[in-house]
């Protein structure tokens, strides 16, 4: 629940009268919720009794109360493969950069969408950006890989202005690939992230910016005043929920644009798991990587909140 | 009078009504296909022909995305259709319990046609403990075998580059690149202006032999895989050849190919339908790859009239230099191969396993064998003088996509059990086997092709078929005991050999080979002990 600080007080009077008299009270909201909760149990608690195949090795045929108990065994496999290492160091790097890049991007284009004063070239601006969110990855993927090939736009571009003399191997550089994700999921996503702030500038006061300008603030002063203060605490609400989903970098795109050459630095865990346990039908390794990266996501969503708590701002959880 | 007339009619309508129960109830069979495909139309002429006299229809369900990632979320869901056709995978769903033995359901009384179908293959196709789950969708000879072209794998090149060069043989690795360098020197764009790509090398997902096979056929091998096997010793003895110093010449020929810039690094990122786009565009002039796996490609080319830029196949063999000066006699074609655990199976699922048997027994039968491979009498061929033949319509329709989907039952019939070779009357089974409708109704272009070489038939380039050794072919070995370590011998290669052939000079391609073999030798051993195991026991298994 998102609560500021003042309304605590009430809270805790409220508890006084008991849990259930409480409970009574708010029967509407407790019943409206039922549906909901059942979605939740059904489908993200009730499964997780798979992870039992974790410590087995699992046999589908045999199911899991007859697939023979490994113990550990599957998890001491995962942290001596160098690919599923890996794959953990990839799964972080290119969360790392979508997270960045992509919020400062749509900080960055939001801001200069608040700053425009022609009502039509904004919503057309605005329009344009956020289109590429509705396209299917396979479809942005196969445009990358048209305008990356070696006889691509981007190639022909640099070579025609003389900044390179051969082309570049963009698709088969392993170096070269978490850049290439960042850029395309900046591209696709930029429009639509920077809708909840641009949303959020709009709800800020604008007798602020009066005041800053009867103050003598121009134009920087009063972004770095007001407009970036007025969004503080939806960044850090987003801040936290984009740490828990920190184990997922995507799956599409590494999946689609990954191939032998760039496997060491394109395979996430979601791309492992599907390759052990789908292709090869490894399902205990799979869960086991699986239950892994939703631990580590637990444990990073939690510590934000708490970092996020001590730091005295708006908390999720 | 009425009165009497109105009770007569509704008697008529019971008994019609009965007579109906008491023939087989008619039933929706749901099926899956491991190929992608195309759905029948709903008036589609044979499939109401089974649905008459079977009363039997069929909801298929074709492969959309990858194999392996499709069977295993149908294997985790018990998610299966009562006919399943695993495809390339199929030993997944074997070794997962989906499918229910057959051997129970196949006698000389009540199945003859499937009996005899098997019966002297039965010891190559059933497994240890005597069960038989899929019944082999190809590779079941009747009378003489046909072979018009090679439908395996080949190096492959455009025939407008042998017209060019005035039809030469090309026998060797180097005669082949050599024929395409001049050409490319020659011809370095086609009539739009596109640059000629001189070759292309498939390495995408299972689709890598590509790039990985081709040494053992430049060894004088048919296609076993990744191992070599040694068939005249009496041993057996079985190896990879991917790590061997006779492997070597081959990519270094590549590298070399690659810094003259008849190879693009494009090659190897592009996915299949780029590839097959490529070779639809007619500008690749040649590649290593197998028939059955460009087919598309080529139907591309023929629709548009592109003759010239089509495949020849070509038996390509080391040239005695790289192998201490030994020649070698070119092997390709291999006697024919029951296609094993490949087609329908009947899944646990299925409610009446029986008449799925009882259906394909008599799809076998000839009336209906020619019903599916030749179509209806009168409509889709002709008969004269006892020979079954075909106008140039009737052919070219038996290649239209669309007409395909109104006319066949080419869904099922794929992974049915067929007779194959040659009916009792000499007549071929397959329709496009047949000698008469495979000459005259070629292109005029193909025509004049094969007679500036002499020939009647592209597989005349080739060598007659050998016998087929007794474990079958080494690449139908199911290798899931070993999976995780035959992953890492498959990845060692994709990741490695693409970075061999693009190697900058000399001492980079050692370096880079060197590296490559230290790094796979581990799991090469494994997969050699493990496949030299399996050889032998299929060896004893054939000859007991």
């Amino acid at each position: 629940m998102i609560g500021a600080s003042p309304q605590k007080a009430p809270i805790q009077a409220r508890k006084k009268k008991g849990f259930f008299k409480t409970l009574w009270e708010q029967k509407q909201l407790m019943l409206m919720s039922v549906p909901m909760l059942l979605y939740v149990f059904l489908f993200n608690y009730f499964p997780m009794w798979g992870w039992i195949a974790a410590f087995e090795k699992y046999n589908p045929k045999l199911g899991p109360f007859k697939s023979k108990w490994v113990g550990f065994d599957n998890f001491k496999w995962l942290f001596n493969r160098a690919d599923f290492l890996e794959s953990i160091r990839n799964t972080l790097a290119m969360s790392l950069i979508n997270l960045v890049f992509g919020t400062l991007a749509a900080i960055l284009l939001a801001i200069l969408l608040n700053e425009v004063r022609t009502r039509a070239f904004k919503r057309t601006v605005q329009t344009v950006t956020y289109l590429p969110h509705f396209l299917s990855m396979v479809i942005v993927v196969g445009m990358a890989q048209n305008i990356f090939a070696s006889t691509g736009t981007v190639n022909n571009l640099l070579l025609k202005t003389g900044l390179i003399d051969t082309p570049i191997f963009w698709l088969g550089e392993k170096k070269l690939f978490w850049g290439l994700v960042g850029v395309i999921n900046i591209w696709k996503e930029v429009g639509w992230n920077s809708i909840i702030y641009i949303s959020t500038m709009t709800s800020i006061d604008p007798t602020l910016y009066e005041a800053a300008s009867i103050d003598g603030a121009g134009r920087f002063r009063r972004i770095l005043h007001v407009t970036l203060p007025g969004i503080k605490s939806t960044f850090v609400v987003l801040l936290i929920m984009n740490i828990g989903h920190l184990m997922e970098a995507g799956f599409e795109i590494q999946y689609l644009m990954g191939n032998s050459q760039v496997l060491e630095y394109s395979q996430t865990i979601d791309v492992f798991v599907l390759k052990y346990g789908i292709s090869s039908n490894e399902y205990g390794i799979a869960t086991a990587a699986g239950m892994f990266k939703s631990i580590v996501a637990i444990i990073l969503l939690f510590s934000a909140n708490f970092i996020a708590k001590k730091l005295d701002e708006d908390t999720l959880i | 009078m009425r009165k009497l007339t109105a009770i007569l009619l509704a008697l008529a309508m019971l008994l019609s009504l009965a007579c109906a129960a008491m023939a087989e109830e008619p039933i929706t069979v749901t099926v899956f296909r491991g190929d992608p495909g195309d759905q029948p139309t709903d008036d589609n002429k044979l499939y109401k022909m089974i649905e008459e006299e079977f009363g039997i229809k069929f909801e298929i369900e074709f492969l959309a995305g990858d194999l392996d990632e499709t069977l295993g979320t149908k294997i985790s869901g018990e998610d299966y259709p009562d006919l399943f056709d695993g495809g390339n995978s199929a030993e997944k769903i074997i070794n997962a319990g989906a499918l229910i033995d057959l051997m129970p359901y196949i006698s000389e009384e009540k199945t003859p046609n499937l009996y005899n179908h098997v019966k002297d293959l039965l010891p190559q196709l059933v497994n240890e403990n005597g069960e038989l789950f899929i019944i082999p969708n190809y590779g079941i000879n009747y009378n003489a075998q046909i072979q018009n072209a090679c439908n395996g794998p080949a190096f492959f090149l455009q025939k407008q580059v042998l017209e060019w060069a005035g039809y030469p043989q090309i026998k060797t690795l180097n005669e082949y690149f050599d024929v395409i360098e001049k050409f490319l020197a020659a011809n370095p764009t086609d009539k739009n202006g596109t640059p000629y790509t001189g070759f292309a090398i498939l390495c995408e997902d299972w689709r890598h032999f590509c790039l990985i096979n081709p040494v053992q056929h430049l060894m004088g091998r048919p296609n076993d895989g990744e191992v070599i096997v040694n068939v005249n010793s009496g041993n057996w003895e079985t190896e990879t050849f991917i790590d061997k110093p006779y492997a070597k010449p081959y990519y270094k020929k590549l590298n070399e190919e690659y810094k003259k810039g008849l190879i693009n690094k494009d090659t190897f990122v592009m996915n299949y339908d780029q590839y097959i786009a490529a070779l639809s565009s007619g500008t690749v002039l040649g590649m290593f790859d197998q028939t059955w796996d460009f087919g598309t490609a080529t139907q591309a080319l023929e629709t548009a009239g592109m003759y010239e830029n089509t495949f020849i196949a070509l038996p390509l063999v080391y040239d005695p230099e790289y192998v201490d000066g030994k020649v070698i006699s070119e092997q390709y074609l291999n006697g024919a191969v029951p296609n094993k655990d490949r087609g329908f199976g009947i899944s646990i699922n299925c409610e009446d396993p029986e008449r799925m048997i009882n259906l394909f027994e008599n799809l076998l039968s000839d009336k209906w064998q020619k019903l599916l491979q030749w179509g209806v009498e009168g409509e889709d061929y002709y008969v004269e003088n006892g020979r079954m033949l075909m106008t140039t319509e009737q052919y070219n329709n038996r290649s239209d996509a669309s007409w395909q989907m109104r006319n066949t039952a080419k869904a099922i019939w794929e992974s049915a059990p067929k007779k194959q070779g040659t009916q009792d009357d000499g007549n071929a089974w397959a329709h496009s086997d047949q000698p008469e409708n495979y000459f005259n109704l070629m292109s005029d272009y193909d025509k004049a092709f094969l007679s500036a070489y002499g020939y009647q038939k592209p597989a005349d380039f080739f060598n007659a078929p050998c016998t087929l050794a007794p474990y079958g072919e080494a690449w139908q070995i199911d290798k899931t005991p070993i999976q995780l370590d035959y992953n890492d011998f498959l990845a060692i290669q994709d990741k490695w050999l693409p970075i061999i052939i693009m190697s900058a000079d000399d001492a980079e391609f050692d370096a880079n080979w060197a590296a490559f073999v230290e790094e796979i030798t581990p799991t090469a051993q494994i997969y050699t002990e493990f496949m030299q195991a399996e050889v032998l026991k299929l060896v004893e298994q054939a000859t007991k």
